[in-house]
């Protein structure tokens, strides 16, 4: 086994997947990325680039990526929300890209290397229409790689932006894993770039030329196809890991780092006779299918305030009580999930 | 061949913008249009789009289009065959909120030619003053006239080094020639062109196309090639090695031990003396027994001074939760380490369970077992030290 930061396996990952091009630009807690990147792209036959800010980091990748090469950046909060025109310009030209979302504690500078999972409506509901991004969110550093594949994967398969949601815990935290079983075969295969075929790319609604125009019904129906395709992809593309128990009337749901420490709860939990089922959201959106069948209660652990996500998922809990763990400043330990459990 | 399409230009009468478009139109006649990327800004400039039959056209966002360009061309210069000329037209507006992205452009140097329209201000959203607006020129914003003296780009753009920078005016028999030297130019090429908004510039002021060279004589701007160097594109510079597969870095190291449950050890200490190293090597020991295994390192964002913590977990089985509610083993080699663990709440965690070793020298809120270690193994090695007498235990 091999000592190795989730990020620097975000970074592996996506280079196995074929990605060819980075521009970047520094923030912690996301940083690894960016250097592991420059270091490697050259000797790969890839691009790296430093960009002089985040606006430029995305514009550039979506240049690449629009020329017919793969491409990824990686940022925190504050360089995210620069970020967020550009992603929209990704949404609405259909263009193929992957933005690693490294968390820190927000609002503004916030904590640099402090872990937060405070960001995940930011990354989900930032473009005008509500357009639904795909967002993964792995737990661990292994995750990071296999939900860095499954964002390249999908963001070719879906012509789309796709955003990977890890946090400073799942990003910089050491971990032990097996590096040489996770390569395998599998590098997007892309379509595209500026040949022979006239291409027209354009942010403002537009028919199916390419031309300006206002919103008629065929600007419409292009517009409706943006979200219709990851509606489509929703059941393959939406992924739980769940651990389900019989007779268990609590489901403990949780995401990112958080997950980790709930999936020991539940063990604790069932140490001592308590049924309990947990699913680990592995896709926040599009928004999974949660096995609610036999819970009455249904647990969400987050770090951050108030639960975000949980008020993402109360509407489709079907009227069970909904207990929230919450809290900003430190990760969340497995007792006081634990203890919502009961 | 023209690149253009034959129907009506959507810009005001005497607006300069589609003299610009006939001129690069000339200017690019000997390139083949499916080697051409034509990037546009937002403005009415970005309306050049629906006059280009031809090219590739990539309408952006406002005033990052250069960084768009930027992105286009090396990627097709490093990864592809390097075939596409790309020219970018932008405003000056678009040059006033993206300036950064045209320093940057001209301190990287891609094989990208911006096209600058200053009609001294914004257009399209009311004919409000930009950067680029003279002093005393009346705009929607400046109905008093502008307080301030306009950017001189061209300048800027030669203090970062753009190896291609010329400016002129719309109506200027030569501006053709000058974009066909600027796209021809192998690296980035800047053309600023004056011309008239005849929507608002010139109902607001006393300026006809004709007095061009004066709003840029008193403006203190250069007319004329300013700069037409060789410099080496990033593309030519940029150093490429052959793909190859993936290292295996392995420590070859294997030994059998017994860890029946699993371990969780704080190691604190000084900033720079080796506290994280020794945290590593601990790990890599466990790795070598076979143990699962993660790391936490914390210290002040400076990261060259203070606190140096680092949180260790080695266990039998997968590691969940990878904070540590109670410590198994606390080691504390300086007092910035001690201040750090009270600080966060550490010495509130540890029960008499918990093994705690601190340097003879170090400061306590909890009883703990001493040991010289600073003094017997220096500072740069007290956490290594600390680390082996806990495994001594």
């Amino acid at each position: 086994m091999e000592l190795v930061s989730g990020n620097r396996l975000t970074a592996l990952a996506a280079l196995a997947s074929g990605c060819r091009f980075f521009a970047g630009y520094p923030i912690t807690p996301s940083s690894e990325i960016y250097r592991t990147m420059m270091e490697e792209l050259p000797r790969r036959g890839g691009l790296g680039l430093s960009a002089p800010d985040e606006i430029s980091a995305l514009s550039m990748c979506v240049g690449a990526s629009l020329a017919g090469y793969p491409a990824m950046t990686a940022t925190s909060g504050p360089g995210f929300s620069l970020m967020v025109e550009t992603l929209q310009y990704a949404v609405a030209t259909e263009t193929p890209v992957v933005v690693t979302f490294v968390q820190r504690l927000g609002p503004s500078t916030g904590g640099a290397t402090q872990g937060a999972q405070g960001d995940v409506l930011l990354a989900e509901f930032c473009t005008s229409g509500g357009y639904t991004i795909p967002v993964f969110a792995p737990s661990t550093a292994e995750e990071c790689w296999t939900l860095t594949r499954r964002a390249f994967e999908w963001a070719e398969r879906l012509r789309t932006p796709v955003v990977l949601l890890s946090d400073k815990e799942v990003g910089m935290t050491l971990e032990s894993v097996e590096v040489q079983e996770l390569y395998g075969n599998g590098r997007v295969v892309r379509r595209g770039g500026f040949g022979a075929g006239r291409v027209v790319v354009t942010g403002s609604t537009h028919d199916r030329e390419g031309r300006l125009r206002k919103p008629d019904p065929e600007v419409v129906e292009i517009l409706d196809g943006l979200q219709e395709k990851i509606d489509a992809a929703a059941p393959e593309l939406a992924l739980v890991d769940a651990d389900l128990e019989d007779g268990a009337d609590t489901l403990v749901v949780s995401y990112g780092v958080t997950a980790r420490a709930a999936r020991e709860a539940c063990l604790r939990a069932r140490a001592r006779g308590r049924r309990v089922s947990f699913a680990a959201v592995k896709t926040l959106f599009p928004l999974p299918e949660l096995p609610l069948v036999g819970a009455a209660r249904v647990v969400v652990a987050e770090e951050n305030r108030g639960g975000l996500y949980a008020g993402v998922l109360e509407p489709r809990l079907g009227g069970r009580e909904l207990v929230r763990v919450n809290g900003v400043g430190a990760s969340i330990p497995p007792a006081r999930i634990e203890a919502a459990i009961g | 061949m023209t690149l253009l399409r034959d129907a009506p230009a959507p810009y005001c009468k005497g607006c300069g913008h589609p003299l610009v478009l006939r001129a690069l139109d000339r200017a690019l006649s000997g390139y083949a249009p499916e080697e051409l990327v034509v990037v546009t800004d937002i403005g009415c400039v970005g309306l050049a789009d629906a006059q280009l039959e031809t090219p590739h056209t990539v309408h952006t966002t406002h005033g990052r289009s250069t960084a768009f360009a930027t992105g286009i061309q090396l990627a097709d210069a490093v990864l592809g065959e390097g075939r596409l000329k790309v020219v970018v037209l932008i405003g000056d507006g678009g040059a006033t909120i993206g300036i950064n992205h045209l320093v940057n452009a001209a301190l990287l140097n891609p094989d990208v030619t911006v096209v600058v329209h200053d009609n001294f201000l914004f257009g399209m959203t009311g004919g409000q003053g930009s950067a680029f607006t003279p002093q005393g020129f009346v705009t929607a914003t400046t109905p008093g006239g502008s307080a301030t003296p306009p950017l001189d780009l061209c300048a800027v753009l030669l203090a970062a080094r753009a190896p291609f920078v010329a400016r002129t005016v719309g109506g200027d028999r030569e501006l053709a020639d000058v974009l066909a030297r600027a796209v021809a130019h192998p690296g980035f090429a800047v053309v600023e062109v004056l011309e008239l908004c005849t929507a608002y510039a010139t109902r607001w002021n006393e300026l006809t196309g004709g007095e061009l060279r004066a709003v840029a004589e008193e403006a203190g701007y250069e007319l004329g090639v300013l700069r037409d160097e060789p410099r080496p594109s990033f593309a030519h510079t940029y150093k490429k090695g052959v793909d190859r597969p993936e290292p295996a870095e392995r420590d070859g190291l294997a030994f059998a031990g017994e860890l029946p449950a699993p371990a969780r050890v704080i190691l604190a200490g000084t900033a720079g003396e080796r506290v994280q190293s020794a945290a590593t090597a601990l790990v890599r020991a466990g790795l070598a027994q076979g143990l699962h295994a993660t790391q936490k390192n914390d210290n002040p964002v400076t990261q060259g001074t203070g606190f140096s913590v680092s949180e260790v977990i080695l266990s039998p089985e997968p590691i969940l939760y990878t904070g540590i509610e109670r410590p198994d083993a606390v080691l504390i080699v300086s007092q910035d380490g001690a201040r750090e663990l009270a600080a966060t709440g550490v010495f509130d965690r540890v029960d008499g369970r918990t093994f705690v070793l601190a340097d003879e020298t170090v400061e306590l809120p909890v009883e703990a077992e001493r040991l010289p270690l600073r003094a017997t193994a220096g500072a740069k090695g007290a956490a290594l030290a600390a680390v082996e007498a806990w495994l001594a235990r």
